[in-house]
């Protein structure tokens, strides 16, 4: 190890006194991919109806606030081709202009980008 | 104002008695460890890991927390970056939970055998009791630890300031925190999860919004913004508008107000040096120096065509020796002499000595001889005297000879015929050129106009013929909205191709089909393709006569400009490196950003999020209580407690009262306050709450677990009130 890192101080020493079974024995290297189960596995598995889902917020029932992809203006209008929100014609001739991956990374912003491609 | 690690290594450990608890403040973002009782935590760090590889020793190293980048430059960290324990707000990643409990019971300076004090630790609402188990066994078996408590970090901060005074028993908590946002009703001092509302967004959110925001509008920046710096620029700049439609609305109309509003970050930017005009001295230093440089190489070039020159004069001189010494000697005795120098025969050697001198002629720049030249000429006839002689009166080897000659004449003749082709052809475009300059002599605005005029078609052709070949279909696609990557499939040719195919499949009738029965019916591919070929081919005429036009103008034009082809005008995704850079391009105007990305924990939709924001959570929060009292609910609206670091922004707390008034029956009373320390009261809560006497009747030894099993653990809670 360089002075510095040491000096530094940075990095997690191998062997901790105060553990019963150190990582690097329990961890041996290349298995730690696919062992963990993420959070919506977690949640199948569970016997009970799940308390953490039940507790997730309702849709909103507000209508939706329409605002300009490209400006955040408000934006009455939509663009037939791309389906981009825009706010006036300025910004219209930017949304033509635009490469079809660009739009594509708005609309994906917005969740709303077709899965097609 | 950015939270800041702390991450010394505690000296003070062995001064606390195994009874102190130590608390942990288990958060999505930060991660804070310190002694039950204080009022800060000792150790406060960013709750992730990286694990690169030592670049000298080749060893994988765990760093946790924010990093020093100097430091970086020791490790290859290539294949690792950061990763955190947390799925939204659940730990799910065990391995790289220990790595961080490892760091920060290191640098709280423990020693020992085990860890040999109670924790209280913090979770999310509603954890799963897979998680739960999970955190429990590795603090029991690993770490050695007496006794677990789990406790919720929102409810902590909430009775941390109902302690303090700024809220009730009965009230609300709403918690946005890194990557979900939690609303809790309080009743009587206890929280009702019930009652709890959870909305999966966050400052996480915020900041990703942020950056994809900017690296959409600058997409020439785009390797600037990345996540830590849109976190620093959320930090600084982000607010929440009153009213997001009329703040828009200023903005869109560009009032002084808005123009206040607006920040600017300049990148740094070097103008190109501006290269003075060489004086006098420097342009008659450079023209000597290429002058000299010009001088050697004709000396190199002279020496070494003196050299070959007089290489080919000896050679010449024994050739000339040769055939005197040839002369010389008698006719038989010819081939045995020869023998030793390499000729077969007399003839032989004359034409070597023909081919020399001329080569020397050339050599040494003397114009070619009418002579030479005619004698090239009658010597096709004598070098392939057996072609004009008709087949029947030779041999086979003859006519294979005959052969060889007819060939090499064709060849010859061929070669000549090309040089003077191209001679003449030369001849023409000089006489074109001169044409043209002596018309634009005569007219030179004319020409000028002419040229102009020229080049703006063929560019418009060019350009056109790009737009079909790659857009195309567009024009089509209005019945299949949305599938914008379909142009470049559908281009002129392939529909063509396309469209000859499927005729050859129908074209067939009466039901069957007898595609490739004949032979013919294979042309088709033959045609598919030339189709194509040619589709490539035609451009290429208009592109050359493009380029030739365009270099043309540049030489006469002063004015004109090489237009860079698809510009389309200024547009704020264009590459600036069409047009020289300016100042501007490096200047990043962050206008409306600055109150449209807080915006979605207000409207999550923004983000394709379908859920409630904010304020309605609250009233989400208040339907859901089991009883419908409606004095409870006035004491609830009236003690609202805004906790947790996105609660920071500024303008949240007057959004909120505007939010929740409008969903609220009118004249209700609405309170809302922020917390002391959004950041720390998590952490303050729970270290008072495991200072009291009665923190060890909540927490659960390793027996408990292990006997109880996990139905159990999955129905422990503690209790809140202390009192």
């Amino acid at each position: 190890m360089e002075a510095e890192l040491v000096e530094a101080d940075i990095v997690v020493p191998m062997h901790l006194s105060f553990k019963k079974t150190q990582s690097y024995e329990k961890y041996p290297k290349g298995q730690s991919r696919g062992r963990w189960k993420h959070l919506k596995q977690i949640l199948q598995a569970d016997h009970h109806p799940s308390f953490y889902i039940n507790i997730e917020s309702p849709p909103s029932t507000q209508p939706c606030k329409r605002i300009c992809d490209v400006t955040g203006f408000e934006a009455p209008y939509v663009d037939p081709r791309t389906n981009l929100r825009y706010a006036n014609a300025h910004v219209f001739k930017t949304l033509r202009s635009l490469s079809t991956h660009q739009a594509h990374h708005y609309l994906s912003i917005r969740n709303a980008a077709p899965l097609l491609k | 104002m950015p939270i800041v690690s702390k991450t010394r290594r505690q000296t003070d450990y062995k001064l606390f008695p195994p009874s102190v608890p130590i608390v942990i403040d288990n958060g999505a973002s930060y991660f804070r460890i310190g002694w039950a009782g204080e009022t800060e935590p000792r150790v406060v760090f960013r709750n992730i890991v990286q694990r690169p590889r030592h670049k000298a020793t080749g060893e994988t190293v765990t760093i946790v927390g924010d990093f020093d980048a100097a430091m970086m430059k020791f490790f290859d960290c290539t294949r690792s970056g950061p990763r955190s324990a947390f799925d939204s707000n659940v730990v799910y990643q065990f391995e790289i939970m220990e790595y961080i409990l490892d760091f920060a019971f290191d640098r709280l300076g423990a020693s020992g055998s085990a860890i040999d004090h109670p924790i209280l630790i913090t979770e999310c609402v509603g954890n799963p009791v897979y998680s739960r188990s999970k955190m429990a066994e590795l603090l029991f078996d690993t770490y050695g630890v007496p006794a677990v408590a789990f406790g919720v970090d929102a409810a902590f901060s909430y009775k941390y300031n109902q302690r303090h005074g700024k809220c009730r028993k009965d009230g609300i908590v709403i918690c946005p925190g890194f990557t979900t946002t939690h609303t809790i009703p309080f009743v009587d001092g206890e929280p009702v999860y019930k009652g709890s509302c959870r909305t999966n967004i966050g400052g996480y959110h915020v900041t990703d919004y942020l950056k994809q925001l900017l690296s959409l509008k600058y997409p020439f920046h785009a390797s600037r913004f990345t996540w830590e710096k849109a976190e620093e620029l959320k930090l600084e700049h982000c607010y929440i508008a009153p009213d997001y439609v009329s703040e828009a609305r200023k903005f869109q109309e560009g009032t002084k107000e808005a123009e206040e509003k607006t920040r600017y970050w300049q990148l740094p930017w070097i103008p190109p040096p501006v290269e003075a005009p060489p004086s006098e001295e420097e342009i008659a230093r450079k023209a000597a120096i290429r002058e000299k440089q010009g001088q050697r190489l004709r000396e190199m070039a002279e020496a070494k065509r003196t050299s070959k020159i007089t290489e080919m004069e000896n050679e010449l001189h024994s050739l000339h020796f040769l055939v005197k010494q040839l002369d010389q000697v008698e006719e038989d005795d010819i081939p045995s002499f020869l023998s030793d120098t390499g000729y077969a025969s007399r003839q032989e050697l004359e034409s070597t000595v023909l081919k020399v001198t001329q080569a020397l002629r050339k050599a040494r720049g003397e114009p070619k001889d009418e002579a030479d030249e005619f004698e090239e000429n009658t010597d096709s006839s004598e070098k392939y005297p057996l072609i004009n002689i008709p087949d029947n009166m030779l041999t086979p080897e003859q006519l294979k000879d005959k052969k060889k000659q007819l060939f090499l004449k064709t060849t010859t003749e061929g070669r000549l015929r090309a040089r003077q082709k191209r001679n003449e052809e030369e001849l023409e475009k000089e006489r074109r050129n001169q044409l043209e300059e002596e018309r634009r002599r005569e007219n030179p605005e004319f020409y000028l106009e002419e040229m102009r005029a020229q080049y703006k078609e063929v560019l418009e052709r060019v350009e056109q013929k790009k737009r079909l070949k790659t857009n195309g279909s567009n024009t089509n696609g209005n019945q299949k909205s949305g599938n914008v990557g379909r142009g470049e499939r559908l281009s002129a040719a392939k529909r063509e191709r396309m469209r000859l195919l499927t005729t050859a499949a129908f074209d067939r009738g009466k039901g069957e089909d007898t595609f490739g029965a004949k032979d013919e019916d294979w042309q088709l591919y033959k045609l598919m393709s030339k189709d194509h070929d040619e589709d490539d081919e035609r451009p290429d005429s208009d592109e050359a006569e493009l380029a030739r036009l365009s270099s043309r103008l540049q030489e006469i034009d002063p004015t004109f400009e090489q237009k860079a082809e698809g510009e389309t005008g200024q547009t704020p995704g264009e590459a600036p490196g069409v047009r020289p850079l300016t100042e501007e391009d490096y200047k990043i105007v962050i206008g409306v950003e600055r109150f449209r990305c807080p915006e979605i924990l207000f409207h999550p939709n923004l983000v394709g999020i379908e859920q409630v924001g904010l304020d309605e959570m609250a009233g989400a929060s208040i339907r859901r209580l089991p009883h419908g009292d409606k004095e409870l609910e006035e004491r609830l609206t009236s003690s609202i407690l805004m906790t947790g670091g996105c609660s920071l922004v500024q303008g949240m707390k007057e959004r909120l009262e505007c939010g929740i008034r409008m969903i609220r029956p009118c004249g209700s009373t609405i309170n809302v306050v922020q917390a002391e320390d959004p950041v720390l009261d998590a952490w303050r809560g729970a270290s008072a709450f495991a200072a009291e006497l009665s923190f060890l009747r909540n927490a659960f030894t390793k027996k408990d677990y292990y006997e109880k099993g996990e139905e159990w653990l999955g129905r422990y809670q503690i209790q809140y009130n202390t009192l």
